[in-house]
């Protein structure tokens, strides 16, 4: 390893690290502007020249594209290397319009720092200055582009890490521009990263424009929990809102980069009907009197009734905080455990999958970008969790294969292998490409159960195109030195989760390493499945309701309207009920029908901490104490001029201190009282869940942990001999409805954001040609889609690139969908009418 | 839209493509002599022949010297802004052609005859100071050269379609 000297400091580094990145690890950080640590070095801003004094390279050289080499003797503060990087900042400036004054960047503003660092402070170039037309970019970007100095990093980002193609490098030398070919919304979910790396104003925030300074916010770092992923964010609040948020490095999660729909999905916390008040009924009270009203009806019921007749749903965007306390109050009231899954399959094949993760398999997403292999399974990572198409893509760059088997029209941002088959199809198509590329002898030392398993397989794919296709991508996979399996969780099968296990068991024997990667419904759906040992579902509360058997539903921070699939009868369920409980912070429609209600806190007002779908746990600090905004109290004008003690909407709790202070009333003597310390519940957590004994419970920020069930307690194999062929189910006179997601207009929380709403696309329904020719009906034609207990109306989208036999349809905020009985949902051809 | 008789050699050939991209300046160059400039609707088709994006056809067209995203005249006068040509007249040759033709840089003649384009040097040091008109190189040049070069275009061309 290379061993050099920068400004007198000694340091040892890896072969291939440039002299930029080695300065700063001793803390030295070179001026630059188009070398990014996301993006690599280019060498087109000349800001980062260096003296190199003694070794292989002499003279001002750029570190930003010199390799760091042993005996180098570097010096950054050399009087040549600073009066050059002064005067390429004047020429930078030259043509800058220096309107830092009404620039919203202003304050963060990298090159104003290093003008201002680099000593050009006053300016000589009397001439006239080149001068852009800006162009509309859409919700999220402003753009103002006579602030560009050329450093080319927006198209790097867009183009070659992100692989989108709308944005790039018109016109040449000094004229060059930075945008699209005409105006309009940019077309990647990513696109609010521009506004993060421009290291001037070119591209700021829409949304936040003139919201403040830096210093004029509180800021803190945070979580997104907008899919399971859980990418690392930093908040910025303002007079009581929430106001923008940017990417915050992660080593192994999202790297320097997030998703729009984590950069926009927050406003639900500022919702102008954010429910904000206790309520009983429509009747707005103090938090307190609605926990004493409460009590008493719980005391009723479970007087007259017994404690199993109230019943509680928790929900997977909770934090685990909520969800543990939720589960204790249930344990110690002697209730049964709340349910946190919408069917038993759901459940299932989530608690599979946490099961099946042990420390070994799982991967992060920065490792997914070292894969050479990657093979996904019932998973469309750019509508279910975006930033792993962005990981997926730095494995396509670094020459990686990349299949996906999926029966919905999966586009990523690069060239890949699409298998669309039927989701009966998914596991006969993932074990036929394993057992091509393993070899028997592999499952046989790995013992009876991987021979079982190997041998009862089915290596099957639906038909001879396919098939064929897939010659020379088993090869690939048979030459792998790093495969890793995606496994989405919500088409696939039960049984999936165990099989992508197995599978990747499998390559690990044989290709002496592979890694497994689940994708969960989620921000917290692994914390909901690791506390709740119940298997029940919202399906089997509706019935106990029906029943008679359950008087009372608690919600905590769940609106199962959204999610059940049956509106008609989940409605007339809670008609019946004699108490209903909903503590959320969303103007949910539960929440409407609530007979109590009581505010909680989101993520941005609370410290709290989440598992993401790899078993990481992990930590946000709250943003602010919450509270009314006091734009939306004022209208925009001088916000009352009253004092007072507390903060106006200000009653919201964290739904588990709530929680607490409802179990300490309705507590027989004698019985455990609760109280109101995080620590004291993560006591209860770590003494009750061994698995989170070492989770730190500090007050700084503690560093991520990842917990998994397995560690070599898990039968393996399970799925041996239960892998049913494909195509025995497939029949020619239905098609099997298939409900994803879309990065814009199913996640619960983003859909209640203002700016995402406006790039939503109208929801469809996506056939195969083949179906589509057999009924006659064309593409972009309104048609008409029976459910059992309605019809659906939307318009018809034909694509090859899907599976046929299959309709797909997205989970969206504009589709009353939820008029089905029981999934799964198979539709008669014929019934599907223009 | 564009005829058939165009479409059908350019669509062979990028099906002859493994890599269709490499033939973008090709199409480019093709679309541009049948519409007279690449105009908007040439960099959709471009791209819609390509599998490309209308921006990165935008890229390269607004990169190239030699693709004109607006019209421009019959002739198009690219006068060599090339460090040998600085030093054997560049000035005079550009002045003259001003005085001359009574247009600027990036201008087209009321007749829509000529286009001035200054450009990056055009390899014909030999010649210089040069300028390249549709693809033939002139020089060395001197004022009386380029009268009568110019005349002579202008007599033998037919007049342009359309005139500015
Ligand atoms: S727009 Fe910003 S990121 Fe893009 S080249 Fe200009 S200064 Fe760099
Ligand atoms: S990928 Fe998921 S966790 Fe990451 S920013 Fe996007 S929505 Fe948030
Ligand atoms: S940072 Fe090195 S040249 Fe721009």
């Amino acid at each position: 390893m290379p061993k050099l000297k920068i400004d007198g400091l000694e340091i040892e580094v890896e072969r291939g690290t440039k002299v930029i990145e080695a300065a700063a690890r001793l803390g030295i950080i070179i001026p630059r502007f188009c070398f990014h640590p996301g993006l690599g070095p280019v060498g087109a801003c000349r800001v980062c020249a260096v003296k190199f004094e003694e070794g292989p390279v002499k003279g001002v050289q750029m570190s930003c594209m010199t390799d760091a080499q042993d005996g180098m003797v570097v010096s950054t503060t050399d009087e040549e290397a600073a009066d050059f990087r002064k005067h390429v900042i004047e020429w930078l400036m030259m043509n800058h319009p220096h309107d830092c004054p009404v620039c919203d960047e202003g304050g963060h503003c990298l090159l104003q720092d290093l003008t201002v660092a680099g000593g050009h402070g006053i300016r000589r170039y009397l001439g006239k200055k080149r001068t852009y037309n800006d162009q509309y970019l859409g919700v999220f970007v402003q753009h103002e582009m006579n602030r560009c100095i050329q450093c080319w990093r927006c198209r790097r980002f867009y183009q070659e890490f992100a692989g989108y193609r709308d944005l790039g490098a018109l016109q040449i030398a000094h004229h060059t521009y930075f945008g699209r070919a005409t105006d309009g919304q940019l077309e990647s979910p990513f696109s609010g990263n521009i506004i993060d790396i421009c290291p001037t104003g070119v591209y700021t925030d829409k949304p936040s424009r003139f919201t403040g300074r830096r210093w004029d916010f509180e800021r803190g770092p945070s979580l997104c929990i907008h899919c399971s992923l859980g990418c690392h964010i930093i908040t910025s609040a303002r007079y009581r809102e929430m106001t923008r948020l940017e990417a915050r490095f992660s080593e192994s999660v999202n790297g320097y980069f997030i998703c729009d729909r984590g950069r926009y999905g927050f406003y639900y916390t500022n919702h102008p009907e954010r429910p904000r008040r206790a309520r009983i009924r429509t009747e707005e009270v103090s938090l307190d009197q609605a926990i004493q009203t409460a009590a008493q009806k719980i005391i009723q019921i479970n007087q007259k009734n017994g404690p199993k007749a109230i019943a509680c749903l928790g929900s997977a965007r909770s934090c685990v905080e909520n969800q543990a306390m939720l589960i204790r109050f249930c344990r110690v009231q002697g209730w049964n455990e709340p349910t946190y899954f919408e069917t038993p399959t759901m459940a299932k094949k989530v608690k599979r999958a946490v099961a099946r993760l042990d420390e070994q398999l799982a991967v992060s997403m920065r490792e997914i970008e070292k894969a050479d292999f990657i093979l996904a399974v019932g998973a469309d990572p750019v509508n279910e969790a975006p930033m792993l198409a962005l990981a997926m893509r730095q494995a396509f760059r670094n020459e990686a294969t990349i299949v996906v088997i999926d029966p919905r029209p999966v586009f990523l941002p690069f060239e890949f292998e699409h298998l669309p088959v039927a989701p009966d199809d998914l596991e006969p198509c993932l074990t036929a490409l394993i057992k091509g590329a393993v070899h028997r002898s592999a499952a046989e030392k790995m013992g009876e159960e991987a021979l079982r398993f190997y041998d009862t397989a089915p290596a099957e794919y639906p038909d001879a195109p396919i098939k064929n296709r897939m010659v020379k991508i088993t090869q690939k996979l048979r030459q792998s030195r790093y495969p890793v399996i995606i496994c989405g969780t919500s088409i696939v099968r039960e049984t999936t989760p165990d099989v992508a296990a197995d599978s990747a068991l499998l390559l690990r024997a044989a290709r002496g390493r592979a890694g497994l990667f689940y994708l969960m419904s989620e921000a917290n759906t692994f914390g909901a499945a690791l506390l709740s040992s119940e298997e029940g579902s919202v399906m089997d509360v509706v019935e106990s309701i029906e029943k008679g058997s359950v008087k009372g539903l608690m919600l905590v921070e769940s609106d199962p309207f959204r999610s059940f699939p049956d509106y008609e009868r989940l409605k007339q369920a809670v008609d019946k009920l004699d108490l209903f409980l909903v503590m959320d912070y969303l103007p949910s429609f539960a929440a409407r029908l609530a007979h109590l209600f009581f505010p909680t806190q989101t993520l941005f007002e609370m410290e709290t901490s989440f598992v993401n779908q790899e078993g990481r746990v992990q930590f946000a600090t709250s943003a602010y104490r919450g509270g009314i905004p006091i734009s939306q109290i004022s209208a925009g004008g001088h916000p009352l001029r009253v004092f007072r003690r507390d903060i106006p909407g200000g009653e919201s709790q964290p739904a588990w201190q709530i929680l607490a202070k409802l179990a300490n009333i309705i507590s027989l003597p004698g019985r455990e009282m609760f109280s109101l310390s995080k620590n004291e519940l993560w006591s209860w957590i770590a003494k009750e869940y061994p698995i989170f004994a070492n989770v730190p419970i500090a007050d700084e920020l503690p560093d991520d942990v990842r917990v998994h069930l397995a560690q070599g307690r898990e039968k393996l194999f399970p799925s041996g001999g239960q892998i049913r062929s494909g195509g025995l189910s497939r029949e020619n006179s239905t098609l099997e409805l298939v409900m994803g997601d879309w990065t814009f207009g199913t996640e619960e929380l983003s859909t209640y954001s203002k700016y995402l709403q406006q790039v939503e696309k109208e929801p469809c329904l996506f056939m195969s040609p083949k179906d589509a020719s057999m009924l006659g009906l064309k593409d972009r034609e309104r048609i008409t889609l029976p459910l059992d207990k309605g019809r659906l109306e939307m318009e018809l989208r034909i694509v090859d690139t899907m599976a046929p036999g299959v309709i797909v349809m997205p989970k969206h905020r504009q589709l009353a969908w939820q008029k089905i009985e029981k999934w799964p949902v198979k539709v008669a051809m014929g019934q599907i009418r223009k | 839209m564009l005829s058939e008789e165009l479409l059908e050699p350019l669509q062979k050939r990028i099906a002859e493509t493994d890599h269709p991209r490499e033939l973008v300046v090709d199409i480019m160059l093709a679309l541009q002599n049948h519409h007279g400039y690449l105009s908007d609707q040439a960099v959709e088709e471009a791209a819609r022949l390509l599998d490309m994006t209308p921006l990165e056809i935008e890229e390269l067209a607004t990169f190239y010297d030699f693709i004109y995203r607006e019209p421009v005249g019959r002739f198009v006068i690219h006068v060599c802004d090339g460090v040998v040509c600085w030093m054997n007249g560049y000035d005079s040759v550009l002045n003259h052609l001003f005085k001359k033709l009574g247009i600027k840089p990036g201008e087209t003649t009321e007749d829509g005859f000529f286009t001035i384009l200054p450009t990056a040097c055009i390899g014909y040091c030999d010649l210089s100071p040069a300028m390249l008109i549709n693809g033939r190189a002139y020089g060395p040049l001197t004022p009386e050269k380029i009268d009568g070069i110019l005349d002579r275009l202008r007599s033998e061309a037919p007049p342009p379609r359309m005139a500015r």
